[in-house]
């Protein structure tokens, strides 16, 4: 696409009357969207980010000032923001790791043709359509020491010392590492469906030259399923990272325990505390790892369709 | 073509910000209200004041004499309470019958009432008029002006029906945040027939002998006591009455929070001992709240167990329990000099300060409170009542099957309240974190409540 001179713009916008009047109405169009956009979504965001210069609480009557950075430089030393932030990093890191590998074979296990392959496909698509929180409340049940499934299906299998009850859920290592695997259980359709669509685009010629060549399986799946998938690839790690660091709901369930992910614990200063200021700025600490993520991710895409 | 429309988008986006707010700067929550409410807002802030107590002035004056006023009767109420089966409901919809004035009753669960509530104050709502509150709130409520004060609304002598406990959970700083709207403590619940072939024919009055008759009740997967010791504000609930049975307060003389006091430390030292020595606690307390507590009870997995009211009558019920006609209920145990001591639960229910109607919601509380609400509240459904006069009525005690009534009020006389400060909500997570730490053997008693006496005060510090 050109650059349209100064010239362009300028002629473009002295349209015939019909074009302008065709101008006119599109932007009257626009206009009711725009302005709801405009107050839903980015007022908040200019709001929260003032919000975040000042000390703003709600609850105890105090007044409201302006305290410049103050609110960060406690958000960077507060140790259960640490600690939430390193939660949040290995819940991302293991969940997408996981659901990315798990999600990989699923994908090309639904490629193949076999009898019932519409069934499973569509399947397979429940846990990710169920709630989240219902996810949780069943893995909760799941993980109840005593008659929990967990600790039945261990003791059956002599996985577990018969006198052995453990408390799944009685730390936070603990909870972070369960919590993980209800979200592996629940998100690796998702990612299955991501890939299983661009395995489809896949030519099968590719394959077909490799096969002559003498490829095997794994050889097949390295050197052409893998770089041919990239893009898909990308795209479903990124939506997945973003999504995964925002976890939130499927902790309240397990835990009342905040520092479990930033997102939680930015939710209970913002709406359980109402330190409105020092949760804006939480929120953009973290706003700032995600953008960096994101520049990341479009770098990425970018360096992927020129190598095209 | 995209670069003009990006120009224009650009601009029509800075013209709708400026349309949409006039500052994003924080206001102070008495004056700041929405576009819609302008006409309001003015008025309020006609008084000058930046910090006038703005429910005193002109038409929202609340009169205690005038809530039969035959205008009432065009206004509708809507009423945010906890119902998890439609009972409530139904006997609210009963103050319609009786005053003619409409209610509508908004039930939601008890874990997603705080937010509802502070939602509504934040974003000025009027939709709603009255809101169930819990007694820990109270502080928040208050400091917070999301509820009308109505210390001087209420006259004394209607004050002075409310059994001690209820009025005073639904007080903070000598202020009346809320209509006392049902009694509550926790209450120490036993099976007799597992005690009986322990050889105990009575349940412990002390901890010290709780945790004798504890040792010889745990065998063959049963264990002595369960507890709703999730890291959740029903550990908080049992911490705090443990630290008063064992001499211990949450307030020094200056009023200042005291989370480590030697009472404190010694009520913890018991938990964990509990768990971590003695091992008489079914582990899986750690990941219970009340009900799962009471589903073990139910299935006679737990010998005893400490609960709220309202156990009964399901515990009898047999396609429920299997423990019918086997246990009871009494005080909890003390130590020393305490006889025993339990937290409450009472609750309250209050009137919004941005209601519309609140002349209305005042006829409401006043008919919630009186015997037309209270006494079937209790005959029908179970809840205890707080009108002192009640516990004397023949249609209560004749309601009172499982002759309940009795060792329920007994414990009311030594009910205590949380800290319900304006800080509370955070005081409590900090306190519950700490608590878990120590009784699931991460940290020693001692060492957990003095980091959490710290990080408490520097919560207060940081929000001054």
């Amino acid at each position: 696409m050109g650059k349209p001179s100064k010239a362009g713009i300028v002629s473009s916008l002295r349209l015939n009357p019909r074009g302008r009047k065709d101008l006119l109405l599109a932007v009257i169009l626009l206009l009711p969207t725009v302005y709801i956009l405009a107050k839903t979504f980015i007022y908040p965001i200019v709001q929260s980010l003032i919000w975040s210069f000042y000390k703003y609480n709600l609850m105890d009557g105090s007044d409201i000032e302006f305290v410049g950075l103050r609110n960060y430089t406690q958000m960077f030393g507060l140790h259960e923001f640490w600690i939430s932030m390193r939660n949040t990093a290995f819940f991302t890191v293991f969940t997408v790791g996981f659901e990315l590998l798990l999600g990989f074979f699923s994908a090309l296990l639904l490629n193949q043709m076999f009898r019932g392959r519409l069934f499973f496909r569509a399947i397979i698509i429940v846990p990710w359509a169920m709630l989240t929180l219902v996810n949780g409340l069943m893995w909760n049940w799941i993980y109840q020491p005593g008659y929990g499934a967990m600790t039945v299906v261990l003791h059956k299998l002599h996985l577990l010392p018969a006198g052995s009850n453990p408390v799944w859920l009685s730390s936070s290592q603990g909870i972070m590492f369960f919590a993980s695997i209800a979200d592996i259980w629940k998100m690796t359709p998702y990612m299955t469906l991501l890939l299983l669509a661009g395995l489809q685009s896949l030519p099968a010629s590719l394959y077909e030259a490799a096969v002559i060549d003498g490829a095997g399986f794994w050889k097949k799946i390295w050197h052409i399923t893998v770089p041919q998938l990239m893009p898909a690839i990308i795209v479903a790690i990124v939506l997945r990272i973003l999504g995964a660091f925002r976890v939130y709901d499927i902790l309240t369930v397990f835990t009342g325990d905040p520092t479990t992910s930033v997102s939680y614990l930015t939710y209970n200063y913002a709406f359980r505390y109402f330190y409105l200021g020092r949760a804006s700025a939480m929120a953009w600490i973290s706003t700032i790892f995600i953008l960096i993520l994101i520049v990341i991710y479009i770098r990425m895409l970018k360096k992927n369709s020129e190598l095209e | 073509m995209q670069r003009k429309f990006g120009k224009l988008f650009v601009t029509a986006l800075l013209a709708s910000v400026t349309l949409a707010g006039c500052s994003p700067a924080p206001q102070k929550p008495s004056q700041s209200t929405p576009a819609a409410g302008g006409a309001d807002a003015k008025k309020n802030d006609a008084g000058g004041g930046s910090k006038t107590d703005t429910s005193g002035g002109g038409a929202n004056a609340l009169a205690w004499d005038k809530t039969d006023d035959p205008s009432l009767k065009s206004q509708t109420l809507t009423a945010l309470v906890v119902d998890n089966d439609g009972t409530i409901t139904k006997m609210m919809k009963r103050f319609t019958e009786d005053t003619g004035i409409p209610l509508n009753v908004v039930a939601v669960d008890y874990n997603s009432l705080y937010t509802k509530i502070t939602t509504a104050a934040l974003s000025n709502s009027s939709d709603i008029d009255l809101v169930e509150m819990d007694t820990i709130w109270a502080g928040q409520f208050l400091s917070g002006n999301i509820v009308e004060d109505l210390t001087n609304v209420v006259p004394q002598d209607y004050q002075k029906q409310f059994t001690q406990s209820s009025l005073s959970s639904v007080m903070y700083g000598g202020k009346l945040a809320a209509m006392p709207y049902f009694s509550s403590t926790k209450h120490f619940y036993w099976n007799k027939d597992l005690l009986k072939k322990a050889g105990y024919d009575a349940p412990p009055k002390t901890w010290t002998e709780f945790r004798e008759v504890s040792k010889k009740l745990t065998h063959d997967g049963v264990y002595a006591s369960g507890w709703s010791w999730k890291q959740a504000e029903g550990l908080n609930c049992d911490f705090v009455g443990m630290v008063y049975s064992f001499g211990g307060q949450f307030f020094d003389q200056n009023k200042n929070f005291n989370a480590n006091s030697p009472g404190a430390v010694k009520a913890l030292q018991y938990m964990s001992d509990l768990i971590n020595v003695d091992k008489t606690v079914d582990p899986a307390s750690l990941q219970w709240t009340e009900d799962d507590v009471k589903n073990a009870f139910e299935a006679g997995k737990i010998a005893m167990m400490s609960n709220w009211e309202g156990m009964y009558p399901e515990l009898n019920d047999p396609s429920k329990s299997k423990v019918v006609g086997k246990t009871d209920v009494g005080l909890l145990p003390g130590e020393g000099n305490v006889v025993s001591a339990s937290v409450t639960g009472s609750e309250g229910i209050s009137i919004m300060k941005t209601s519309k109607h609140k002349q209305a919601a005042l006829a409401f509380l006043k008919w919630m409170s009186s015997a037309k609400f209270q006494k079937p509240n209790f005959t029908e459904r179970g809840t205890y009542p707080v009108l002192q006069s009640l516990y004397n009525d023949a249609d209560v005690k004749k309601a009172d099957e499982t002759n309940t009534i009795d060792k329920i009020l007994a414990q009311f006389q030594y009910g205590q309240n949380r800290p319900n400060g304006p800080g509370y909500v955070e005081w409590a997570d900090i306190l519950s974190a700490k608590v878990f730490e120590a009784i699931a053997g991460h940290q020693a008693p001692q060492a957990a409540l003095d980091e959490a006496q710290k990080k408490i005060e520097e919560a207060i510090k940081k929000a001054k």
